[in-house]
């Protein structure tokens, strides 16, 4: 039995420790943020922050998570209003502000890829509050494993909505 | 007017009746009937029967209910275009004269819950989606209904913002059907689970464009919110009860056939089980890890025989050139004219050149799956994300020699296929159906990365050879091209073909419509000015398709600006070409050959945009220091789906490595009227971009026996670091009183600019894609 936290929660998780954190997530968890796209690290559609970090859940086994903190596309929310400190009641209505952007840019297209864009942009964000565009660029194409990678070709929209998210964080901070 | 059952009232051709007062609740259902006699029996199905395993069921369009709310239902199903959730419904609510508000729910694809069927592509329909002429309909119904209730005649009752007045008195549509069963049947044709599905037919009364108020509008789209939020149920999200998790083993080759199934270790995996049917072999477990390591482990040990029949790609077009075009009936495009032979001999200067097209992949971000339930019974439902659900039933029906109606498909959100399940399957749907079948339990068939790029179709590889005509004063007097392509559309699903089912018949002369390997002229010419034209389409069966044991090969199937794409790119790259050797400018020299004012339109208004300078190409005929990068631009024009667009590329090219980088894209799009400004431009963009992708980077590698791409590394696609600037211009013409589709043509748009750039910063020619750096390179240093 291997302990994650996910999304603040504490899980004692019964799988093979060499499960794959994704498929952990998806069918132990019922989550639906992160999505199977390559299984090989080289897409980031299945990326989670673990500790605060952007990591790639398809190729990270259950073992490497054990005692650390995940944070998905539904904790999202939550993360934020930890961070900022917010009662329950106002956490509840409040989005992230990398998901309220991602909304107000109409970034997705199908948006299958978007949840690794989204967990990137926090995971960006929350070290440069305010990046140029050839930061964004490089956040999305070198600082990971892989590129983060959209076939449908939302790039512009998501750099649009980075930079909106970064302005969303600095009014509401 | 009183509406009873006994006396259904003819509107426009479609047919109101009231089957019962009740008592609370109470709905208009919009619902189809079968067109009467000015439609040709031929064309026509019946469709009612088959539509649903639920017949208390309502098969209808469009519900509006006693709350005010509307839904509305499309057999068409979201792929990233958006176009159900938001153009459809101000498509709807215009017709309606509803607010775009009140339609709460969409329905989209479920292939009992749907009407119509039909593939997502072609959403705006030529300017009248299914959705138009059914809401159109219903307003006209809802008009007779307020005449009955407010006691005027039809023509003196006005609708606004989904109430209705006449006499003096109001009444909200709510209160119009309250406590009224009513059914509106609306006369259809086409046979449902076809590619094409059914078409409303007649003529209703449509709004005038001058009166609209919620088209053009910028409204956002509401799935947008459930996907960023999580809250969305993907196809990826489906769990059944007692379901099994599947990997597939594909075959070694895309001929080979089965020698002996490895043999499972049971200690290992003592949950898992090998299922066999033919050729086709999948591993299942109670979870995913399980049947992932399993399937890893039975693959390892599984013999295959060997088998090369394919040329492989770097034989590609040299294959293509000999293959056998003459079987199967050339096509003419409809404009071509004039004495070709004689404009030539008379020309003061020719162009004369062949341009090369490679396979391509849909590569959708996700791999194909399906959640697959053959139940006892022998119904069959298959959860999945899939662009002809309808088509898909049909196949299955076929595979399994069961009745359509035994079948549900129920479609979710899920990765974008750019055509490649549009004529019903994209890999994984029939082989989840015959594991479950074959195991009396529901199947998730998850295909991994590399099945994705080696098991699924391609966009197929063209040839295309032109011969242009200039006069002594640099005008094009005639134009002429040949296109050669295999069949483009094999809809035959993979997993019965391998497992030795039932399926259609591959793609061949004697094939009818897209079964056939004709092709068709399919990029509509726009330079009229040109007096003698000839376009001819030359068809073959796919690469490797009879070689192969399996009858599989390289199949090949519709992406994107189908067809389109691989005849637009030779065409526009050789007008700049015929534009250089004539001495003039790649964009004024298009709008001296056309005479369309569209089409002359939106080439001005990409100059504007892109602030075009003017003048010949190329800029410079020799490369100076190869460390320099040099800098060019290129035009192209397409008209598709009533929509014109031009494009402009500005580019840099490093000589001693080839890298070209665009820098900058400007893209000018007139649909007519733009329905949705905000939804189009980001489909623009991200067409741009793809296009990038397609011109710079993607070709589908093959060796003698197999598709050699299996992963991002050896099929890269452009990352966010490559992309240009993007500048979007949209030209909204109410005057042209239609919309035009928005969602291809952009992906196509880039490939014959960028090789027309690098061609004005080089004065070198590069006639074969994808621009690779190595084959620029090579070009450079010659």
């Amino acid at each position: 039995m291997v302990t994650i936290i996910v999304n603040g929660v504490r899980r004692e998780i019964q799988s093979p420790a060499d499960t794959p954190l994704l498929y952990v997530l998806r069918n132990d968890l019922e989550l639906s943020g992160p999505q199977f796209g390559c299984g090989l690290a080289q897409c980031g559609s299945c990326s989670v922050l673990m500790d605060g970090k952007e990591i790639r859940s398809c190729v990270t086994p259950l073992s490497a998570a054990s005692g650390k903190e995940v944070t998905t596309l539904e904790g999202l929310p939550a993360r934020w209003a930890q961070q900022k400190g917010l009662s329950k009641a106002d956490a509840e209505k409040t989005l992230h502000p990398v998901q309220q952007a991602w909304i107000e840019e109409q970034t997705p297209l199908c948006g299958f890829c978007q949840n690794g864009m989204m967990i990137k942009a926090t995971e960006l964000l929350e070290q440069a509050p305010t990046p140029t565009v050839a930061e964004i660029k490089a956040a999305f194409t070198t600082s990971g494993p892989s590129p983060h990678l959209c076939r449908c070709g939302s790039y512009t929209a998501i750099i649009e909505a980075v930079r909106r998210a970064g302005m969303i964080m600095a009014e509401r901070s | 007017m009183a509406i009873s059952s006994e006396k259904p009232v003819n509107v426009y051709g479609a047919t109101l009746t009231r089957r019962e007062l009740v008592q609370a609740g109470g709905a208009l259902l919009v619902g189809f009937g079968i067109a009467g006699a000015a439609v040709p029996k031929k064309t026509l199905k019946t469709t009612g029967s088959k539509n649903t395993l639920d017949p208390t069921l309502p098969s209808s369009w469009i519900e509006i209910h006693p709350d005010n709310t509307i839904l509305i239902r499309t057999g068409k199903s979201d792929f990233g275009q958006g176009t159900t959730f938001t153009a459809y419904r101000q498509i709807v609510a215009e017709e309606l004269n509803a607010p775009f508000e009140a339609i709460t729910t969409v329905v989209m694809g479920d292939t009992d819950r749907t009407p119509d069927g039909s593939g997502a592509f072609d959403f705006l329909g030529r300017g009248t989606p299914n959705v138009r002429k059914a809401a159109a309909y219903t307003y006209q119904a809802l008009l007779e209904l307020a005449a009955q209730r407010l006691g005027v005649p039809k023509d003196r009752v006005s609708a606004k913002d989904g109430v209705v007045s006449g006499g003096g008195k109001s009444m909200s549509y709510g209160e119009l059907v309250k406590g009224q069963q009513l059914k509106l049947t609306i006369p259809v044709m086409g046979d449902l689970t076809s590619p094409m599905g059914l078409t409303v037919t007649g003529e209703p009364p449509m709004k005038p464009v001058s009166e609209y108020t919620i088209i053009g509008k910028p409204f956002k789209n509401s799935v947008i919110t459930s996907k960023v939020t999580a809250r969305e149920q993907w196809a990826t999200d489906v769990r059944l009860p007692d379901m099994l998790h599947a990997r597939m083993i594909h075959p070694k080759t895309l001929g080979s056939t089965l020698v002996s199934v490895g043999e499972l270790d049971k200690s290992r995996f003592p949950n898992s089980q090998v299922v066999v049917k033919g050729n086709l072999v999948g591993v299942v477990a109670p979870t995913e890890w399980e049947a992932i390591s399993a399937a890893q482990q039975v693959a390892g040990d599984t013999k295959w025989t060997d088998w090369k029949g394919l040329p492989g790609d770097a034989n590609l077009f040299s294959h293509l050139r000999k293959s056998d075009w003459t079987t199967t009936k050339v096509t003419k495009g409809d404009k071509s004219r004039g004495d070709v032979p004689k404009a030539m001999a008379g020309a003061a200067k020719k162009l004369s050149a062949t341009y090369e097209f490679s396979f391509m992949k849909h590569a959708p971000i996700g791999p194909t799956m399906a959640l697959a339930d053959v139940k006892s019974d022998g119904s069959v439902h298959i959860y999945t994300h899939n662009q002809n659900p309808q088509a898909l039933r049909g196949e299955i029906a076929q595979m399994l020699g069961i009745a359509i109606d035994r079948i549900v498909v129920r479609t979710f959100a899920g990765p974008g296929h750019y055509g490649r399940s549009n004529g019903g399957n994209a890999g994984a749907e029939d082989e989840a159906v015959i594991l479950s079948k074959a195991l009396g339990r529901p199947v998730r068939v998850q295909w991994m990365r590399p099945d994705d790029f080696q098991w699924s179709t391609q966009s197929p590889a063209s040839l295309s050879d032109v011969e242009i005509a200039l006069d002594a004063n640099g005008k094009m007097t005639a134009y002429q091209i040949d296109h050669y392509m295999p069949a483009m559309q094999d809809d035959r699903p993979v997993g019965a073909v391998l497992a030795g089912l039932p399926t259609m018949a591959a793609p061949s002369e004697k094939g009818v419509f897209i079964g056939s390997t004709v092709n068709d002229i399919s990029d509509p010419w726009i330079y009229d000015g040109v007096s003698v034209l000839m376009e001819r389409g030359h068809g073959t069966y796919q690469v490797g398709q009879k070689e192969s044991p399996l009858a599989i090969g390289l199949r090949d199937h519709s992406m994107r600006t189908p067809g389109q794409f691989q005849q637009n790119y030779p065409r526009e790259l050789a007008v700049s070409e015929a534009a250089a050797l004539a001495g003039a400018d790649a964009i004024q020299f298009r709008i001296d050959h056309a005479t369309e004012e569209r089409s002359i339109g939106v080439l001005k208004a990409v100059r504007d945009a892109s602030g075009w300078e003017t003048r010949p190409s190329p800029v410079r005929n020799s490369v100076a220091a190869a460390d320099q990068p040099l800098r060019g631009r290129g035009v192209s024009v397409m008209f598709r789906s009533g929509t014109y667009w031009a494009c402009v590329c500005e580019i840099s090219v490093t000589p001693s490595t080839g890298v070209i980088k665009v820098e900058k894209s400007t893209i000018a799009v007139d649909p007519g009227i733009v329905v949705n400004p905000l939804q189009l431009k980001r489909q623009v963009e991200g067409g741009a971009v793809m296009g990038i992708s397609h011109a710079l980077l993607e070709e589908a590698k093959f060796d003698e026996s197999a598709i050699t791409a299996r992963d991002w590394r050896t099929y890269p696609i452009l990352k966010m670091a490559d992309i240009p600037e993007i500048k979007v211009v949209l030209l909204h013409r109410p005057e042209v009183g239609a919309y035009g589709g928005g969602s291809e043509a952009a992906n196509a748009l880039a490939a014959p600019a960028i090789a027309a750039a690098l061609h004005d910063a080089t004065g070198k020619i590069a006639r074969r894609l994808p621009l690779k750096p190595d084959y620029v390179q090579g070009l450079l240093k010659a």
